[in-house]
């Protein structure tokens, strides 16, 4: 068992938190619950003002589609970059560089009608050149290894129609590309990046050239990078002067930094301090749903996995309303899909009870499976125990929840191995190399329900589809679902999807997670959405004044 | 002190085998972390597919063998080019020359607080050994050698920070505050929480070494010549406790150097220990490789110090 440095911090700083916490719990000067939000302020309207302060883990990559842009740089570019559609606060694709599209008659090709007069942060017009030049340019070019490029297989070229209007054309129907478009696929200025698309660093790490409703100002390794109005901007004026992300890397330290007034929106990571800021004068905190779900995938290159009898059982034997008690405290809810409640027009409610948490019938699933119970209480087939290892990557909550589930199999006679692993090496023996047995993690996916590169068949082995679950059902219905037409043919196929996958279990659905994010009382205007998508929306936020 | 050709002997004997020293750990440091399983955090992360990872692996130059990625860089090296990152495409010359002054001013304003506060403490218990002083003094040496260095880090954020609001909690500056008082103020907590990881082990150091001094023949002799017990132990018991003190000091800084890894975390510290988590998680070679070789110069350099350093303070020992 590797241990790597962070993540032991982590871990053994968040035990020690607790206690760390209870002392400053003891020597605040904390204001009385009650006089810590003023709804009053909220009725007096948007005023313009004051700066922003948000916490990053680490140094962003300002080009959404640098390889080496990470979560940490998903916030500032959709600050800073514009996509040609944004999530909308439905998250249904809305408008932001182009006004309107139309998609042709036989689904191949899309029409995208731009703004006219937008401008780039260096007063250069923006035009039908920079989108084709972003698509053309970079993702499409097979070298380059664009970030997100496998989400346009679809796309076989951009082509200019006029200044104002680029066509699309596809391959194959792909009803979710406007919803795609909104997904970390900001577009970049032609004139300044032409020669080197990812790697000019005086863009990435630098000032870069961009069309959103702030600009950065400076950027300083290390330290933070602050950002100001862009005046160049085609929407309304921002009100706020100045947003601010800071570096910092302990999650702890982020707390901290919220707790003395340093920060004034953030996400919580370390869940097990908020009630600690729950009680905090000047702080609110809120749920927010992510398009997120947790899955235990078992690798279909496995004889015993691929028995369908057997993955249900699992399920069934994994309390997983205890693990989103204990590791979420509470912040999420049971999935039995891919397709989480943040995409309210396509989630299947009903699902939600599908498979309660029952040990008796997963016994009864493995033994109709064939699996009965030897001398000491270990299932048995063919005289060989059902024992397996699960390989844990040191991220997130991915620890605690692996030791539950060993915990939970181990009552139905199933022994689980832990094998925990730096996250690094870990991708590479379970994404990259496949050689796993069984492994959780979680998928993270643009706001729409077309699922395909994490379950076509097509993607299995090499591509997202982790299990390498293989299903000519299955394969339809995902095409079926890029193919369909209009919201409500969509809405009918991904019905269908749901309660197929539900089914079949191509990987175990564990749980939809929620966002816990910290406001200052006095920050409004922010949407509620993820932290990640509000950053669309930064021109709206606004200060009340104290 | 005579500079003399026996001291430039001296010095160009452990130059030269400090050279040796660097260019070997350098060549280890390569090797193992290209052994090491993963690979660079462009290529190994969740959502790239086999076709993006070639194309990515291509790009770096990570198809080639390892021996001849070294000898690129060991010869970009010599010419005083470390490579180029792999985690922002920058060169590496530029990413160490941004963090290193932070480290410096951080490691040295610890180095500087832990001798000027050890050497006195440990003194004073040596000449008050037994005393409630002393064990009240060596209780809190234990506590300080035993307490995690992050824990101590976030319990003195939320006290000082989040509770008292005096001192700020992260960084080297404020955001809008970029004066010479505001980063003193940024360098009180994180170089408090530095010192701990070596002001205990000076503090017994020194302490040990008074006490046997204290025993010594000339230390008697001294008093009973009539001499100023403040002149005895300045001159003399003060001045031979140091020499194994110096000696240990050098072992200290790449402690130090170390620590400075986690209080960097904790702090937000924009130094080198944060780089080199940063480059040895994302598996950036040329740059965990020159840091590694950064380290090795300055613990060369102090050893170095150290040894010079000696030949002042002991009388016994004269290069020349």
């Amino acid at each position: 068992m590797k241990l790597s440095l962070s993540s032991f911090l982590v871990r053994t700083t968040s035990v020690m938190i607790v206690a760390a916490l209870a002392v400053s719990a003891c020597t605040s000067t904390t204001t009385p619950p009650g006089a810590s939000t003023a709804p009053s302020a909220a009725a007096a309207g948007p005023v313009s003002g004051g700066t922003v302060t948000i916490p990053i883990g680490a140094d962003p990559t300002l080009n959404p589609w640098s390889p080496n842009a990470f979560v940490e740089s998903l916030f500032i570019n959709r600050a800073i970059f514009d996509g040609l559609t944004k999530p909308g606060k439905d998250l249904a694709p809305a408008p932001d560089l182009a006004e309107s599209w139309t998609v042709a008659p036989d689904g191949l090709s899309w029409t995208f009608k731009l703004r006219s007069g937008v401008k780039w942060s260096d007063g250069k017009p923006f035009t039908s050149d920079d989108v084709a030049f972003t698509f053309n340019d970079i993702v499409l070019k097979p070298d380059l290894g664009a970030q997100n490029r496998a989400s346009y297989a679809a796309v076989k070229s951009v082509t200019v129609v006029d200044p104002t209007t680029v066509r699309f054309d596809l391959s194959r129907k792909f009803a979710a590309l406007a919803s795609f478009l909104a997904y970390n696929a900001g577009i970049m200025p032609k004139h300044v990046l032409s020669a080197n698309p990812l790697t000019t660093t005086t863009f990435n790490k630098g000032i870069p050239v961009s069309t959103g409703p702030f600009k950065v100002e400076k950027y300083t390794s290390g330290q933070s990078v602050s950002l100001v109005p862009n005046e160049n901007y085609f929407g309304a004026k921002p009100f706020l002067d100045k947003v601010v992300f800071t570096v910092v890397a302990d999650p702890n330290t982020q707390v901290a930094q919220a707790l003395s007034g340093d920060l004034q929106i953030m996400i919580l990571d370390n869940k097990a301090a908020v009630d600690r800021m729950k009680s905090a004068a000047g702080l609110v905190v809120v749920a927010r749903p992510l398009v997120q779900y947790y899955w235990l995938s078992l690798n279909q290159t496995d004889s015993r996995f691929t028995d369908v009898r057997v993955r249900q059982a699992f399920v069934q034997a994994i309390d997983r309303q205890a693990i989103i008690k204990s590791v979420e405290l509470g912040y999420g809810s049971i999935a039995n899909s891919p397709i989480t409640p943040a995409l309210a027009a396509y989630y299947d409610p009903s699902l939600a009870s599908k498979y309660p948490y029952d040990p008796a019938k997963a016994t009864e699933l493995l033994k109709a499976a064939g699996w009965t119970p030897g001398a000491n209480g270990v299932l048995q087939k063919d005289g060989k125990p059902f024992q397996f290892t699960m390989d844990v990557g040191q991220r997130g909550v991915l620890e605690p929840v692996n030791a539950l589930i060993q915990q939970d199999l181990k009552k139905v006679g199933v022994i689980v191995d832990l094998n925990t692993m730096e996250w690094n090496s870990y991708i590479q023996k379970d994404v990259v190399r496949r050689e796993y047995t069984a492994t959780v993690n979680w998928w993270t996916y643009p706001s729409d329900p077309d699922v395909f590169p994490y379950y076509h068949s097509s993607a299995a082995g090499k591509g997202f589809n982790i299990p390498g679950y293989q299903d000519p059902k299955l394969d339809d219905l995902l095409v079926q679902g890029q193919s369909a037409g209009d919201l409500e043919a969509r809405k009918a196929v991904y019905k269908q999807l749901q309660q197929y996958t539900s089914e079949v279990l191509p990987y175990l659905f564990l749980w939809y997670p929620q966002e816990i994010d910290v406001l200052s009382s006095s920050l409004k205007g922010v949407p509620e959405l993820g932290l990640r998508d509000a950053m669309h929306y930064i021109g709206e936020w606004w200060l009340a004044k104290k | 002190m005579v500079v003399g050709q026996e001291v430039i002997r001296f010095l160009f004997l452990r130059v030269a085998s400090g050279a040796l020293v660097i260019v070997f750990a350098s060549a280890l440091t390569f090797f193992f972390i290209n052994l090491a399983p993963g690979g660079p955090a462009s290529v190994m992360r969740f959502d790239v597919t086999a076709e993006q990872r070639e194309a990515l692996i291509k790009k770096m130059g990570l198809d080639k063998p390892v021996t001849q990625r070294y000898v690129e860089w060991a010869t970009g090296a010599v010419r005083g080019d470390l490579g180029t990152s792999l985690l922002t495409d920058e060169p590496v010359t530029q990413r160490i020359g941004e963090r290193l002054p932070n480290t410096l001013t951080l490691a040295g304003a610890a180095f500087l607080l832990s001798i000027s506060l050890g050497i006195p403490i440990g003194l004073i218990q040596a000449l008050r050994r037994g005393s409630p002083l002393d064990h009240v003094l060596s209780f809190f040496s234990a506590i300080g050698l035993a307490v995690p260095v992050f824990w101590l880090g976030i319990v003195l954020i939320l006290i000082f920070s989040v509770s008292l609001r005096v001192l700020p909690s992260a960084g080297v500056t404020g955001i809008a505050t970029d004066t010479f008082f505001d980063r003193l103020q940024h360098l009180v907590l994180p170089a408090v929480v530095l010192a701990s990881t070596v002001l205990p082990t000076i503090v017994r150091f020194m302490r040990s070494a008074a006490i046997e001094v204290l025993h010594e023949d000339y230390i008697r002799t001294a008093a009973s010549k009539g001499l100023a017990p403040r002149v005895v132990v300045s001159r003399h018991v003060l001045r031979n406790a140091l020499i194994p003190v110096v000696s240990a000091l050098g072992a200290l800084v790449p402690r130090l150097l170390g620590g400075a890894v986690v209080t960097e975390a904790v702090f937000s510290w924009p130094g080198l220990g944060r780089l080199a988590l940063e480059a040895a998680q994302g598996r950036d070679y040329p740059l965990i490789t020159s840091l590694t070789v950064v380290a090795a110069a300055v613990a060369v350099g102090t050893t170095l110090l150290v040894d010079l350093a000696y030949t002042r303070i002991d009388p016994r020992v004269r290069v020349a």
